[in-house]
């Protein structure tokens, strides 16, 4: 394979340095250069969503972005959305309605949802549901994600 | 080089992207393994070579866990690693490692295999009359099954009608995998799974390895769904890899392998033909099963065929019944469990050949249900224990509000017996060290969150809150046996054991601080106490579901609500009961509207992507509402199963409620998409 590129980029407030193969898939910089294993793959065909990030702002599927293409990039994963202990109000949400089971689908639904809220701070359910379609869940039937955006919404707005 | 698993509350573990799966190891040393595999769905092998092979790895698959259990048919075994012929694409062949998979699967170059394609046998209804698949067989039977006595006909009404279920993948959102490390003596797996002793046993067996040089760990596992019971061949590759080269391998699977290689479910054709009065009462039945048992005789096609037959009479009282059925083998994978695992099957079967007594009668569907239920249990002549099922369907329909709704909306009804797997038994341990209490279940959540029921359970059964009990990751080293999580069985083995490991370590710290115990000084001292718990009574038990379809604006049947009624005992984790009543409902909705795996005639898959498959998007869900009858159950703590009811029962109420909408029989799932559309648009 041909020589390494060098990288730098922001994940999660912290400056990252990074040597990769052109082909190097930003998932994989993110999980296994940078140990953040948070982000999931599910499917490898950007379908199901469970490696979503926010890239620069906006959420991406982490598994069909190349890491050069993060290059200068500002990141943000799952385990950015906390501040220290504080977890954040999707965080909060998606524990108190149970918006989730098996926990696999999770940091991509949370990413997805605050790249919803961040757009849009008081979503109607249509809203939501359109929100987080790029994101598939096995377990929930996402009744309980729904009911958790929603109630996330209602934190955020309530501490305005 | 241990793995550390933290005990903390999964909920806020998961949501800070904590969770430990199998994937998120990374150990010293570690290599990754690409698996080689068939592009055709049956050729001869002329040779191979490169990196690990059938040559060196000389090993076959057991069929362990929910897939153990059949008739096996001992002349044919299912290579690890193909060597003379393969049979389906995706068949395992070689592997290679790498320093990551990136490098493995560049390695894949190094591997060369000649093979000279044969025509696959692909219809399951063409395979009898097709040449063996294996040589080694006289033709493509994998099992045969025939319950209940013949009999002559003579009733009024004749129904007969030709059902099918597609195959459909169980696409957990975490795609199968392990990680296998070797010290010299000792094998340790780590392991996404429905069962830590299943993978010992498979494992063992297919290696030839004593099971007390194996220890297998549960990681946090991202869904299962039946996938992740048994063991399959690229575990077997990677542990070899790892004694080989003494250094950690993992293996991962991608989608696309999970789509070509993890067992599917379902595959059933059911010819049913029902005798009944104009007053709606069934009198006898007869069926004829076919099942696309894929193609290996292992695993799923032995058993199968008898386990779906047996189910067909449900809940209802129908005195005669005939059912013979058979499992043939297909170039597909193999057929395995998808939540549900044959009820699903039965009930669809059954369900529909209800509604069409009703259609032919001129009778409501609840009206023709009703007739055929049963105010005693009994054992039908198809040989399963039935409850009672009048009074809980007439709880269902005033629970429903059926006669109400029925004036205004177009609905269907299912009413079905859920068989859990309850037999076989599980274990628990209970141990109390340093002020704080542990437990294991021998088969654990893979994502059910049995966590939570099993700290509930301790807290009562000992006095301990719930804030000093930690749930623990099942592991074969910590019990001494167990069996696994599927069938929906955990929550009353699982948790009847847990009750009685409980009542063992607390009569034992009782027994040793005579008059001084008391909860404080439990907690001072040091116990352990592991249980067996294997239940004497059946525990069936019953469920209904009602669906409302309307026809969109633009013309097509869509689903607006699912309405359950499930028998659930006492509902341990009442959240829980509505997170999986929901989940299922997703599920048992793309049973319908989309879910199946297709091949062409080639035996190429057509459906190679997690899109493809068909799942549900949170902009499809219906509104769903999760009600439960609480029945006593014959077990202590009070638990029913729960898990695979709505598969079994959100099929059947949604078809009908998709027929009745749209004013035409559908006879198979999923439902073909253009006939889904209305010929007429409503009015506005």
């Amino acid at each position: 394979m041909a020589g390494k590129i060098h990288i730098s980029l922001t994940v999660n407030g912290k400056e990252r340095e990074a040597n990769v193969q052109p082909r190097r898939l930003l998932v994989h910089l993110l999980r296994e250069d940078l140990g953040l294993t948070g982000t999931h793959v599910g499917c490898d065909t950007t379908h199901c969503g469970a490696c979503t990030v926010m890239l620069n702002g906006k959420a991406v599927k982490s598994c069909t972005v190349l890491a050069v293409q993060a290059d200068g990039a500002e990141v943000l994963t799952v385990e950015g959305l906390a501040e220290g202990e504080e977890l954040s109000a999707v965080q909060r949400a998606f524990i108190a309605k149970h918006g989730l089971q098996c926990g696999y689908c999770t940091p991509g639904m949370l990413i997805a949802a605050h790249a919803l809220l961040q757009n849009n701070p008081d979503p109607t359910d249509e809203e939501i549901r359109d929100g987080i379609s790029g994101n598939l869940c096995r377990c929930t039937g996402y009744t309980k994600i729904i009911d958790s955006v929603r109630y996330a919404a209602k934190i955020k707005n309530a501490h305005k | 080089m241990a793995v550390e698993i933290d005990s903390e509350d999964p909920e806020r573990f998961f949501v800070r992207g904590k969770g430990r799966y199998v994937d998120d190891i990374k150990l010293e040393g570690m290599l990754h393994l690409h698996v080689v595999r068939s592009p055709y769905a049956r050729a001869r092998v002329i040779s191979v070579s490169g990196g690990i092979t059938g040559n060196e790895l000389r090993a076959s698959m057991e069929a362990v866990g929910e897939d153990a259990g059949g008739e096996e048919n001992t002349s044919v075994s299912f290579p690890v690693l193909a060597t003379e012929t393969v049979n389906y694409v995706g068949q395992p062949v070689a592997a290679v490692l790498g320093d990551d998979r990136y490098e493995a699967e560049d390695r894949a170059d190094e591997v060369d295999v000649q093979y000279e394609p044969l025509t696959p046998v692909m219809d399951p209804e063409r395979s009898l009359e097709s040449g063996p698949i294996h040589r080694q067989m006289k033709d493509n039977l994998v099992a045969e099954s025939v319950l209940g006595k013949d009999f002559k006909a003579n009733a009024p009404i004749e129904l007969e009608d030709t059902l099918r279920m597609a195959r459909m993948s169980p696409n957990p959102l975490e795609p199968r995998g392990l990680v296998a490390a070797y010290d010299g003596s000792m094998l340790t797996v780590y392991a996404s799974t429905q069962s830590v002793f299943s993978w010992r046993e498979g494992l063992a067996g297919s290696l030839g390895m004593p099971e007390d040089k194996i220890r297998v760990v549960q990681m946090d596992t991202g869904g299962a769904f039946g996938s992740k019971g048994g063991i399959y061949p690229e575990y077997v590759v990677a542990a070899h890899a790892a004694m080989k080269t003494k250094r950690p391998v993992k293996w991962i699977e991608n989608r696309y392998e999970h789509l070509m290689t993890t067992d599917q479910g379902r595959g059933v054709r059911a010819k049913m033909k029902v005798y009944a009065e104009r007053n709606g009462k069934v009198k006898g039945l007869k069926a004829d099963l076919l099942i696309d048992a894929g193609a290996y005789p292992v695993g799923g096609g032995g058993w199968v065929a008898s386990w779906i037959s047996s189910q067909l009479i449900g809940p209802y009282y129908i005195p005669k019944a005939y059912a013979t059925s058979r499992a043939v083998l297909t170039n597909k994978v193999n057929l395995g469990p998808y939540r549900g695992a044959g009820r699903p099957e039965a009930a669809f079967f059954m369900e529909r050949m209800m509604d069409k007594v009703a259609d032919e009668t001129g009778l409501d569907q609840a009206e023709v249900r009703m007739r055929n239920t049963t105010t005693k249990g009994w054992t039908t002549p198809l040989g399963r224990k039935t409850p009672p099922s009048k009074p809980f369907f007439n709880e269902a329909l005033r629970a429903f509000k059926y006669s109400s709704r029925k004036k205004k909306e177009k609905l269907g009804l299912s009413l079905f017996v859920l068989v859990p797997a309850s037999s076989g038994g599980e274990s628990a341990k209970v141990a109390v060290k340093g002020g704080r209490v542990k437990v294991w279940m021998g088969g654990n959540s893979h994502g059910q969150g049995h966590g939570l029921f099993a700290k509930m359970l301790a807290s009562k059964e000992l006095g301990v809150p719930e804030n000093l009990i930690d749930f623990q990751h099942t592991d074969t080293s910590a019990l001494s046996s167990g069996v696994g999580s599927w069938g929906s069985r955990t929550a009353m083995l699982g948790g009847g054991a847990v009750v009685e490991a409980s009542r063992k370590l607390k009569a034992a710290a009782k027994k040793k601080l005579g008059k001084r115990y008391s909860k404080a000084r439990l907690l001072e001292g040091e116990y352990e106490a592991e249980a067996f718990f294997k239940p004497k009574d059946f525990l069936n038990s019953l469920g209904a579901n009602m669906a409302s379809a309307r026809i969109t604006k633009v013309g097509m049947g869509t689903i607006d609500e699912v309405v359950s009624y499930y028998d659930v005992g006492t509902p341990l984790t009442p959240y829980m009961v509505e997170s999986q009543i929901e989940g299922g409902t997703a599920q048992g909705l793309g049973e319908v509207m989309y879910e199946q795996v297709l091949y062409s005639e080639d035996g190429q898959l057509l459906t190679p992507s997690i899109a493809d498959a068909g799942l549900i998007h949170s902009t499809e869900m219906p509104k769903v509402v999760a009600m439960t009858g609480t029945h006593r159950s014959s077990l202590k703590h009070g638990a029913k199963g729960l898990g695979e009811s709505p598969t079994i029962g959100v099929p059947p109420a949604a078809t009908r409620a998709l027929e009745v909408a749209l004013g035409r029989r559908f006879s198979y799932l999923p439902i073909e998409q253009e006939k889904l559309w209305a010929v007429e648009l409503p009015k506005e």
